[in-house]
């Protein structure tokens, strides 16, 4: 298979092709040992897009988003990203996370850093700015997530849903075009799920591309262009947020929706 | 009274301690550091090797590892070396067999401690500087080292007292350090009770000394997590 067949195939569910895509998924498996995480996967996310993963726990939206910037090895299948394949090779890997932000469930903030270390660590290490160069995008970034007070604080004074707004600027200093949310609200106490979200929605206007995987419904309809139930390692339904919610047409998903909403 | 020039040789002894300790220590931190890498990852003939290692090093008593690498330590250089067509006569001091002995046998048991410090790092860390593109050398010795001496540090300070107190032990294989002087000083004064008051002393002074610089490290390495109850450090052994 090339590219341009790849490309070209056309997602049935699509409400309208986008301009150009930003991550390209076909046939994808992800084994852990016996166990099938993924089977043949098949996703599409155009470039601007807003795509919500959901589904039961287990059902492989972790290993998804995991295995695009190569967190998890995929077994088979392709994965391109802004139009590299997404190979074992780690140069590969590495121009593949260059266009890719992620937010963990965990934070994941360097615990012995401050904040405003925890922001410039990659610019100075990855990107090898300057100092003060470093420092100014870290401050700008934070701004943006209301937390540029806390910069000289560690992440273990600030509240979990400050500490997660930290990861989030964290990410978006390297200047990705796509960000990945895993539960990004999934360990927060419900009042620091707000602000978490209310940051997700301003960054989602600013035509970043995002694939999310989240339990918060709501945030799904408000949000997404597109949302796609799994189950058991497959895509079941996808569709435009308005039908998903309103008119889903697979009987697992109308279940799967009565439970949450 | 003490008399002055046995003090002065307790002195010189002193020095000694401290230098077999703070060599023994570092040979012992660089071979625990190179197990705990290596044995991060399980694999067959790495893990068969330190399998080896560990059972000996940590089986046999560390007096009788120095007596071995004393006695016997330019044979085991010899026939080492004739394996790779080498002639080599060495002598072994008493100061490198003591050196090589607890270097060795505490590398063993640092070994674990490094290695099971390094596990406890929550892998979100890893994973965190590889989305972050940070490459690996920086990656280990800014995010993960940092948090590495953070839950090894009470252990470490615990093994470098055992490590110091166990140089007594080695005068035995005749290395000039406090313990033997004392012996020397109270066999010629018959006043045994002084010197090895004195020896006695010289070791409490440094344990207290490693107390406060190990809290002082402690609390720097402890920057940035929330003060828990604040502990003691636990007397060894």
């Amino acid at each position: 298979m090339n590219a341009v067949t790849q490309i070209a195939v056309p997602s049935p569910v699509r409400r309208e092709t986008p301009a150009a895509v930003a991550i390209s998924i076909r046939k994808l498996n992800k084994f852990y040992g016996g166990f099938q995480a993924l089977r043949d996967i098949d996703l599409e996310v155009g470039q601007g897009e807003i795509v919500i993963l959901c589904g039961p726990s287990g059902s492989g939206k972790s290993s998804l988003i995991r295995c695009i910037n190569h967190l998890e090895q995929h077994n088979s299948g392709t994965i391109r990203v802004n139009g590299t394949e997404l190979t074992h090779k780690a140069s590969d890997v590495a121009q593949v996370r260059r266009q890719l932000g992620m937010v963990f469930q965990g934070f994941n903030l360097f615990p012995h850093m401050t904040v405003l270390a925890n922001c410039t660590f990659a610019l100075r290490l990855a990107l090898r700015l300057p100092a003060a160069e470093a420092n100014d995008i870290a401050r700008e970034y934070l701004a943006r997530v209301n937390v540029q007070d806390q910069a000289a604080k560690y992440p273990s004074e600030l509240s979990g849903g400050q500490q997660q707004r930290v990861a989030i600027a964290r990410a978006l200093c390297l200047k990705p075009s796509i960000m990945l949310f895993d539960e990004p609200t999934s360990a927060l106490d419900p009042e620091s799920v707000g602000s978490v979200l209310r940051i997700m929605e301003d960054l989602a206007a600013t035509g970043i591309t995002m694939v999310c995987v989240t339990h918060e419904m709501g945030f799904a309809r408000r949000v997404a262009d597109r949302c796609v139930f799994m189950e058991k390692g497959e895509i079941v339904e996808e569709g435009t947020s308005d039908r998903f919610f309103s008119a889903p047409s697979t009987a697992r998903l109308k279940a799967f929706l009565q439970q949450v909403l | 009274m003490p008399e002055m020039g046995f003090v002065q040789q307790l002195g010189i002894g002193a020095l000694m301690t401290i230098k077999v300790a703070v060599l023994s220590y570092l040979l012992a931190l660089a071979i625990g550091t190179a197990f705990a890498l290596v044995t991060l990852r399980r694999r067959l003939v790495v893990g068969f090797i330190w399998q080896v290692y560990a059972s000996i090093f940590t089986g046999v008593p560390s007096l009788l590892v120095a007596f071995l690498f004393f006695y016997a330590g330019s044979g085991i250089v010899a026939s080492l070396a004739s394996l790779v067509g080498l002639t080599v006569t060495v002598d072994i001091s008493p100061f490198a067999a003591a050196v090589a002995a607890l270097g060795m046998v505490y590398g063993a048991y640092l070994a674990d401690l490094i290695r099971s410090a390094i596990q406890n790092v929550p892998p979100g860390q890893f994973e965190a500087a590889k989305v972050l593109l940070v490459p690996q050398p920086a990656t280990w010795l800014l995010v993960i080292l940092p948090q590495v001496l953070r839950l090894a540090l009470p252990g470490m300070t615990n093994m470098w007292i055992v490590v110091m107190k166990d140089t007594a032990l080695i005068s035995l294989i005749g290395l000039k350090e406090i313990m033997a002087y004392a012996k020397l000083a109270s066999g010629v004064t018959k006043e045994p009770f002084i010197y090895y008051v004195l020896a006695s002393v010289f070791f409490l002074g440094m344990t207290w000394l490693t107390y406060f610089v190990s809290r002082r490290i402690e609390s720097w390495s402890e920057r940035g997590y929330k003060p828990v109850v604040k502990q003691e450090p636990a007397h060894a052994l």
